[in-house]
């Protein structure tokens, strides 16, 4: 008996050995099995799942340090349809804290499309609200039976950054704006698109919980600081709204730029719109150049530009400004008659007196003595028909039409001379006029102040452009405009400081010709004359109360002047001469 | 003198029941020897992925706190905006200055307010991020490296 039950046991244990050893074998078999390899590769796919890891978006700020753009956390809500208990519990929670209708809701997660496990019920939601919902959620979780879904279950939350501008339409023209798909357009958010969204990292992460990776440090986007000064940007924006209302005009554009650095300090344009509802852009604007006139739109700019002529022919020595010119009130150029704004002569005049009258006449005949090779030369050189290098979207390169061009006619020479016949951005002849109110130094105008990376802030330097005119030459002009605003009491002129400028008047090219009625009526000054602080363009256009720049942007200009004099400290010149004394 | 030897071979020979005990105990030995290495391993890769899922969690923390740092200065950019100040100071009486009510005085030794330097000092550079093998790595992987060594640092490691 004994020994059958020891054959019996060593029996069951032989067979049991053949399978462990069979099992043993197989694996063994597996491994080093041709397959072997496609097992491995399929294995691995399962073991790692490849995350990306996208940096958060540079914020930006203006140059005190107020937030301009900045990102903030919204919510994704959606049902999770295989898991969702209670389909009108979830309609109806989330109709009521996220405003949506109910029924619609339910109709949606009741006919979901084919094959569809996870229903987005809404997207972009404020986090008060889609936190509001998610303590809804916890209570009713709290309230279900032990290991029962609670009404509420299937709902879901996946928070994710969206750009938002606490200032709303602020300098809208010059932030521009982010797409739900993170991308720049317009302004600094399409100019430094790059640099602001950071590079996304993808990495390996282990599914193993027992495998710890690393979670790689993705750095954030470059912060940027920018040149505006808020405050200065909103008082001008609210200046350029209040001036359209008064003079009736269509549109409009002010820019204030320092023109020691190039430094922007405001720049408004319009129409403007709500950054944070960017998806009004196409009601707002019919085309990509309106976003900001002030780079991006081209424009003949009359009188203003009769400053680089003059500045060419004092540089040039064609003229001095005892000069003096008999004006008969018309010259022929080019087979064409100029005459004066008023049509009318007016006799013998010296340098000062044709910029001080601005009077086309005069300017044609100035740039008939210096020849076109030489006129365009300089007018080349203040960077006219070329980009300013501005760093915004979308600029413009204006139009100068130079000897040699199919569309040139020797006509261009006289027109060209006021402001006529030439298409040029406000923020070019800002770039231009730098030169004179910077002792002959050009300097690109530039919106960036610095940029903040790794905890490092890199200011940006002031870049010149040449020196298209002598210091000599820069000073003397800088003188016979202040005076000539002075001398005819324009409304340009500031109390308590001596003010360089002059305005403009320009007839608008139609496809028939010259709009005969209405203009564009611009300024361009700077001050104070001894350190200048701030230069300011103002451009109006087609204003109705008044056809003239004198009467409409001059104004204007002077108002903005003491609204940057105040913002920015700047002391009377009496004051600053006593400064300078101690 | 056969029977002599017999008797003697039968008094020194091993009781069966002790020879049972000792093969017993032998196993009882390996047995208990796998158990320790068994219940260290466990012990190790229970503690490696307890690290890991914090790492994981305060990885998490670190983007949650990011995000709640850019709300909250989102915020206050909104509470503090242009618009939302020009309200609150004319709901207060306060009115725009204007340039025939500003005096400016001499005052010695005043310095203009500049544009913002958003960094007050360099910030301290984060290290490259690395999880010590220690943390990461099970037993068997531990082995797996060790036996992939190269030789020389192998001995180096097991000379120090």
């Amino acid at each position: 008996m004994r020994e059958q039950y020891a054959w019996r046991s060593l029996v069951l244990a032989g067979i049991l050995a053949f399978v462990g050893v069979s099992v043993i074998l197989q694996i063994i078999r597996i491994q080093t099995s041709p397959e072997a390899a496609t097992f491995r590769q399929q294995a691995a796919q399962y073991a790692e799942t490849v995350q990306t890891f996208y940096p958060e978006r540079g914020e930006i700020y203006d140059r005190n340090g107020h937030l301009l753009a900045g990102n903030e956390t919204v919510f994704e809500i959606g049902v999770d349809l295989k898991n969702v208990k209670d389909k009108h519990a979830v309609a109806l929670a989330v109709g009521m804290e996220l405003g949506l209708n109910p029924n619609e809701l339910y109709r949606l997660m009741a006919n979901p499309p084919a094959s569809l496990a996870y229903l987005i019920l809404a997207n972009y939601v404020d986090s008060d609200k889609a936190l509001a919902l998610q303590q809804l959620k916890i209570d009713a979780d709290e309230k279900a039976p032990l290991g029962q879904p609670s009404d509420l279950s299937g709902l879901e939350f996946t928070p994710h950054p969206q750009r938002t501008y606490p200032e709303g339409s602020l300098a809208s023209n010059v932030i521009g704006f982010v797409s739900r798909e993170g991308r720049g357009y317009f302004g600094i958010e399409e100019k430094y698109n790059d640099l602001l969204a950071g590079t996304p990292i993808q990495v390996q992460v282990p599914v193993d919980p027992n495998k710890a990776a690393d979670i790689p440090q993705v750095p954030n986007g470059t912060t940027l600081i920018l040149t505006l000064d808020r405050d200065l940007q909103a008082a001008t924006e609210q200046i350029l709204d209040d001036s359209l209302t008064k003079y009736g005009a269509q549109g409009g554009t002010i820019v204030i730029m320092d023109p020691r650095n190039g430094e922007i300090l405001a720049m408004a344009s319009t129409p403007r719109m709500d950054l944070n509802q960017f998806w009004n852009y196409p009601t707002i604007y019919r085309n990509a150049s309106e976003f900001n006139l002030a780079v991006s739109m081209p424009y003949e700019p009359g009188s203003v530009m009769k400053i680089l002529t003059m500045a060419a022919a004092l540089d040039n020595n064609t003229v001095t400004p005892t000069t003096t010119f008999l004006d008969t009130g018309s010259i022929l150029i080019g087979g064409i008659t100029i005459k004066n704004w008023n049509d009318q002569a007016w006799g013998l005049q010296d340098m000062l007196g044709c910029i001080q009258n601005s009077l086309n006449v005069c300017m044609s005949w100035i740039s008939s003595q210096m020849g076109a090779q030489n006129f365009y030369g300089y007018m080349n050189r203040f960077g006219l028909g070329h980009l300013t290098g501005i760093d915004l979207a979308d600029e413009a390169a204006g139009r100068l039409k130079v000897p040699g061009d199919t569309d040139w006619s020797p006509s261009d020479l006289g027109t060209n001379s006021f402001g006529q016949g030439v298409a040029a951005t406000p923020i070019q002849i800002m770039m231009a006029a730098s030169a004179i109110a910077n002792n002959g130094r050009m300097v690109m105008p530039h919106v960036l102040y610095a940029m903040v990376r790794d905890g490092r802030q890199f200011n940006v330097p002031a870049q010149y452009a040449g020196s298209p005119i002598s210091e000599r030459t820069a000073q003397t002009l800088d003188q016979m405009l202040a005076t000539s605003i002075q001398n005819e009491a324009s409304l340009a002129a500031v109390p308590g400081y001596r003010i360089a400028g002059k305005t403009g008047t320009a007839q608008i090219p139609t496809e028939g010709g010259y709009d005969p009625t209405n203009t564009n009526a611009s300024f361009i000054g700077w001050g104070p004359l001894d350190d200048p602080r701030f230069m300011i363009y103002v451009w109006l256009e087609e204003p109705s109360a008044s056809i003239w720049g004198s009467e409409t942007a001059a104004p204007v200009f002077a108002q903005v002047a003491q609204e940057t004099i105040l913002m920015l400290n700047i002391p009377p010149d009496t004051i600053r001469q006593q400064i300078a004394q101690h | 003198m056969m029977r002599t030897i017999d008797v003697i071979q039968y008094a020194y020979k091993q009781a069966p029941w002790r020879v049972q005990r000792q093969w017993i105990g032998s196993f009882l030995l390996i047995v208990l020897g796998l158990s320790m290495i068994a219940a260290l391993y466990l012990d190790v890769t229970a503690r490696a992925a307890l690290a890991g899922r914090d790492i994981q969690r305060l990885g998490a923390d670190i983007i949650q706190t990011q995000e709640s740092d850019a709300d909250l200065e989102t915020r206050i950019a909104i509470l503090t905006s242009y618009s939302a100040m020009a309200s609150r100071a004319l709901a207060l009486n306060y009115q725009s200055v204007q340039s025939n009510q500003v005096q400016f005085i001499v005052v010695p030794g005043y310095i203009a307010p500049q544009p913002d330097n958003l960094i007050s000092a360099p910030a301290l550079q984060p290290s490259t991020p690395t999880i010590q093998p220690e943390y990461a790595q099970s037993l068997l992987d531990w082995f797996d490296q060790r036996l992939h060594m190269p030789l020389s640092i192998s001995m180096l490691g097991a000379s120090q």
